[in-house]
This record gives structure tokens, sequence and C-alpha cells, in this order.
């Protein structure tokens, strides 16, 4: 898809209605002390995260982590053994109009082979009580609308992502749901879905996406939820977890002494020299701008200062890596 | 619940299987029917016309066969996921496959039935067959055409309920070539309550045996196939997809 980043973020649904006001319908996807076990395997163990309007959620952990399980189970076709998952509150078994509240791309056979794109699209419509010709919009937007009148069988397996989508986004929804999108899709189809889900979150819709593609993953979401082995592993903000808390902070001076001598006497503040020399300073406790602050007001010179940043994969690694290991 | 059951519809005529086991049933019944007619020079009695006729309850076997492999086909390809969460509420999206079923094996029933009609009533008057009334033909006809409603819905919900297309479809045919003739020849009047008794029944067939009325078989049917679509409804509420 090409020209994707250059599209609008979605099309308008047109005459048809949503369901309710955006007071009501908010997208909110709530998953509180969800459990879910097969026999005496455990898939998802207390698993708690909240994805909120606006932001893109990241859902991350390794093959077999509950990643598609927890998904599922918010999108109602798994059952949880305890705890809840919630779209605005209310189990999605209990929503009146879901298309137009959440879509979603599942992993997995979806199609019939036989039905061409546009009939499986025609029938959710029929079903939602949408009109078709948003089936021809979703069809242009996901670039499908040359194949649409193809059988499914005949599809590779980025069209099938794209006709997944198409079908997720057929009701306008407020929340997307989306168990690695990116499978099959080409480098334009991932940069054109990044763009798109980072457009969707902009106009206010609640993105939880989970994928493998970690580099990819770093340029798209807001927020990143880390499981494995069912287990909530590491929550936060890309920043915060690509940082980490216990990052120290680093700077250069040509008056070291002075500038450790300033920091320690803010509390909480600890400074050791680098081992290099040069000048360097390990700062812990004190973000980037309380030591910038501290050197401006002490009128110390600061050639560097930065806090060394992890790559997403390698905080990812960290973190699964000690549950990992245990199987 | 016309929404569902039209995008239900939608799905059913949006496959080659509805097509292929329409034109299936038509070309056997039409086969059968017209050798019959060309062969046989004798039809002396309303009783072998009628019988003759009543080969359109082909169709009901064959759109029970629909049935189950649509009812099971939702699971096999994977659709299911789309249907609930389009669905989200078991019962609904149940009935709704199950009523739109029972209205595409009724079109077949009837479709079949009135090409058959066309072709073989005006030949076998030629012929100066022993035409029965006008009201035993309806009944083989209109009979026909709801017995391949029911048996669709019926299969729908067997197949909903066993998820597999294979076994339903195994089953069906054991249940109607084996249990049902050996049950009906240990039990005493155990014959006009399986499905090939019932099928029989609304044909208006009489074959000498203690068949229901054709109205009181349409409801028995009915009755079965409201049980199969409650237990494949429960059982898919409870069961992850």
């Amino acid at each position: 898809m090409p020209q994707g980043a250059s599209r609008p973020a979605n099309l308008p649904l047109g005459a048809a209605p949503r369901a309710g006001s955006a007071a009501s319908v908010r997208g909110v996807l709530e998953v509180r002390d969800l459990t879910k076990r097969y026999g005496l395997n455990v898939a998802v163990d207390r698993l708690t995260f909240k994805a909120s309007p606006g932001r893109v959620l990241g859902f991350l952990g390794p093959n077999g982590a509950g990643k598609t399980t927890t998904l599922r189970t918010l999108l109602g076709l798994t059952l949880p053994t305890s705890g809840s998952a919630m779209v605005d509150s209310r189990p999605y078994r209990e929503l009146e109009d879901p298309v137009k509240v959440v879509g979603a791309v599942l992993e997995g056979p979806q199609f019939h082979p036989g039905r061409t794109g546009r009939n499986h699209l025609r029938v959710m419509a029929a079903a939602a009580g949408l009109p078709t010709t948003r089936v021809d919009e979703m069809l242009r937007l996901v670039e499908l609308n040359g194949a649409g009148n193809r059988r499914v069988k005949g599809y590779s397996l980025g069209m099938r992502q794209r006709l997944s989508l198409a079908g997720a986004l057929l009701g306008d929804p407020r929340a997307l749901v989306l168990d690695e999108p990116a499978n099959g899709l080409d480098p334009q189809g991932i940069r054109w879905l990044r763009d798109f889900l980072r457009a969707q979150a902009r106009d206010g819709r609640t993105v939880l996406v989970s994928s493998h593609v970690l580099a990819e993953m770093a340029q798209t979401v807001d927020e990143v939820v880390v499981i494995s082995r069912g287990r909530l592993v590491a929550q936060g903000s890309l920043d915060e977890l690509t940082h980490g808390v216990e990052a120290p902070v680093w700077v250069r001076s040509p008056e070291p002494d002075r500038l450790r001598a300033a920091l320690a006497a803010k509390e909480g503040v600890s400074t050791e020299p680098g081992e290099a020399g040069g000048g360097w300073l390990a700062v812990r406790g004190a973000s980037l701008e309380d030591v910038g602050t501290t050197a401006a007001e002490n009128g110390i010179p600061v050639y560097e200062l930065y806090r060394p940043r992890q790559s997403l994969e390698s905080v990812f690694l960290e973190l699964t890596g000690d549950t990992e290991a245990g199987r | 619940m016309t929404r569902l059951v039209g995008a239900e519809l939608l799905k059913l005529r949006t496959t080659r299987t509805f097509w292929a086991l329409s034109g299936s049933a038509l070309g056997l019944v039409l086969l059968i029917v017209v050798l019959n007619v060309a062969i046989e020079d004798a039809f002396g009695a309303e009783h072998d016309v009628v019988e003759l006729l009543s080969t359109v309850g082909i169709c009901g076997l064959l759109t029970l066969v629909l049935g189950a492999v649509v009812g099971a086909g939702e699971y096999r390809h994977g659709t299911i996921a789309w249907t609930l969460l389009v669905t989200p509420q078991r019962l609904r999206a149940v009935g709704a496959q199950v009523l739109a079923c029972a209205l595409g094996g009724l079109a077949i029933g009837l479709g079949i039935g009135a090409i058959t009609a066309a072709i073989a009533i005006p030949w076998l008057t030629a012929k100066d067959a022993a035409m029965p009334p006008a009201g035993d033909l309806f009944q083989v006809f209109v009979g026909g055409g709801v017995y391949a409603g029911l048996a669709a819905a019926f299969g729908v919900a067997l197949g909903a309920l066993l998820r597999n297309q294979v076994s339903a479809v195994v089953i069906v045919l054991v249940l109607i070539f084996v249990v049902e003739p050996t049950l009906a020849a240990l039990i005493e009047g155990f014959g006009a309550f399986t499905l090939t008794g019932l099928g029989a029944a609304m044909l208006g067939v009489d074959d000498g045996s203690d068949l229901l009325a054709p109205g009181t078989a349409a409801v028995v049917w009915t009755l079965y196939t409201t049980v199969l679509a409650g237990l494949a409804a429960i059982s898919t509420s409870r069961r992850d997809i």
C-alpha cells in the first residue's frame, strides 16, 4: 500500500449512525484479574491492564504467553476462568451493537475460501445493519477493491490480513483489537498500518495491538504491556520501558567535581564518575531535566547530557527471559 | 433478527456448496422422474403417480446434508468468529442460522418441486396416467418443500452442535440409514417418529405404515430441530471459539 500514509485516517460511515453517543461509547478496554486455565495449564494468570482512548497499547509476549487468549476473552470468544475482560465496563457479549464499538483482527483462519472478499464483508455489513456502500469504502481503504470479487482462497496472507482489517473497520468502531495485524504485510503495508494505527489513536480511538515485530511496535505504540507465561511482567509508557526506571543519566562537564557537589545537595540523588573519565558522571535519582537545570543554576557548563535508551527488543528479552527460561 | 437471517441467507448464497447441492438435488430428482415416466408405460393407479412424484423428497435428504455442512463449516473455516463478533448472543446467532437454512431449504424444495411438476404433470397427463386430485399433488410438492426446509434447519442445528463437518454428515447418514430402520423394526410405532417417517408423512406418501398427519409430522420435526438448536446455542455459549 504505497500511498497509504497520505490517505485519510478513516472513511466516514456515511448515513449509518453510531451505536450511541461518544459519551456512552468510548471504547475503553479493561482486563482485570483475568485468569484462563485449560485443564492444568494456566494460559493467563491474574492479568490486569487497561487500554484507553487516544492511545495505542502494544501487547507483547513470547509465543504461548497468553496474548491471543487474552484478546479473544476480551472479544467474548473465550470464557474467563476468573476475573473479567470488559469493553466500556461491559462484557463483549452484552454489547448491543459490537461492530460499532470494537473492531477486531484475529489470528488464524476466518474466511470461507470459496466466498469472495467483498461477499465476506457484505455478510458482516448485512448482519450489522450497515450499508453495502460501506463495504466498498473499506475495500478501497485497504486497497482490495480490485480483488474484492475474487475468492478468498486466491488471496495472499497479506491480502487476508487487509481483508480482516477491512472487517474490523466496517462499523467505524471506537476501539480496535488487533492480534498480529502485521503478519503477512509487505514493508509498505506495515508502514501503512503504523500510520493508520497512529491516526486512529489521534482520532480518539483505543488501539490494542499485539505483535511479534518489536521494532515496528516501538514506532507505533504509546504504551506497552508485556506478558510472559500468562503473567504481567511490565507495563508502562514506551519511554519508561526503554529508558528503564533505574537507568542513570549521563552528563559530561569540564567541571565534574562542581557538578557532583551541586547534584549531591539534591535529595535522593547520587553520582559517580564514569570509569572512562573525561568528565563523565553517572547520575541516579534525577531526571534529565533535573541535571540540566542544576548545572544551569550553578553556572556549570555541560557538553553532553543523555539517558541511554534500550531498544524495545532488548527490554522485551530482558523482561521475558527469566520467566521463559523456566519453561 | 430479520437482518441476521438476511445475512445468513447471503452467507448461504455466496458459497458454491449451496448451489452444488441444489443442482445435485434437481438433477437427481429430474433424472429419476424423467426416466420413470419415459420407461414406464402404465401409471394406472393414482398411488403410482404420487409415489413417483414424491421423489422430490430426495431434496430433504440433500438439504439435511447441506445444513450439516453449513452449520459445522462455520467452525471448519473459522467464520464462526466473525459471526459471533457481530452477534455475540449465541442463541440469536444459532437461531438466525437455523431460520436462514430453513428458508434456503424451503426455496430449494419448492423450486425443485415446481420444476418437477412443470415437467412431469403434463407428460403424465399426456400418457393417460391416473392423475391424483390436485390436493394430493399440492401435498407432495408443498409438503416436499416444507420437508426440505425443516431438514436443512435440523442439519444446521446438528452441525452447529457437533462443529465437525465429517462427523455431522456421517451421523446424519448413519441415523437415517442404520439407526432409524433398526429402531423402527424393533419398536412398534417408532417409525412414524423417525426422520424418514416424518418426511414421508409431510410428503403425503401412504406406504401402508401408520404415519403421522403432515402437519403433526412438521410440528414434531420442528420440535426435534428446536431441541437441537437449543443445545447448539447452549454449547456454543459455554465453549471457547
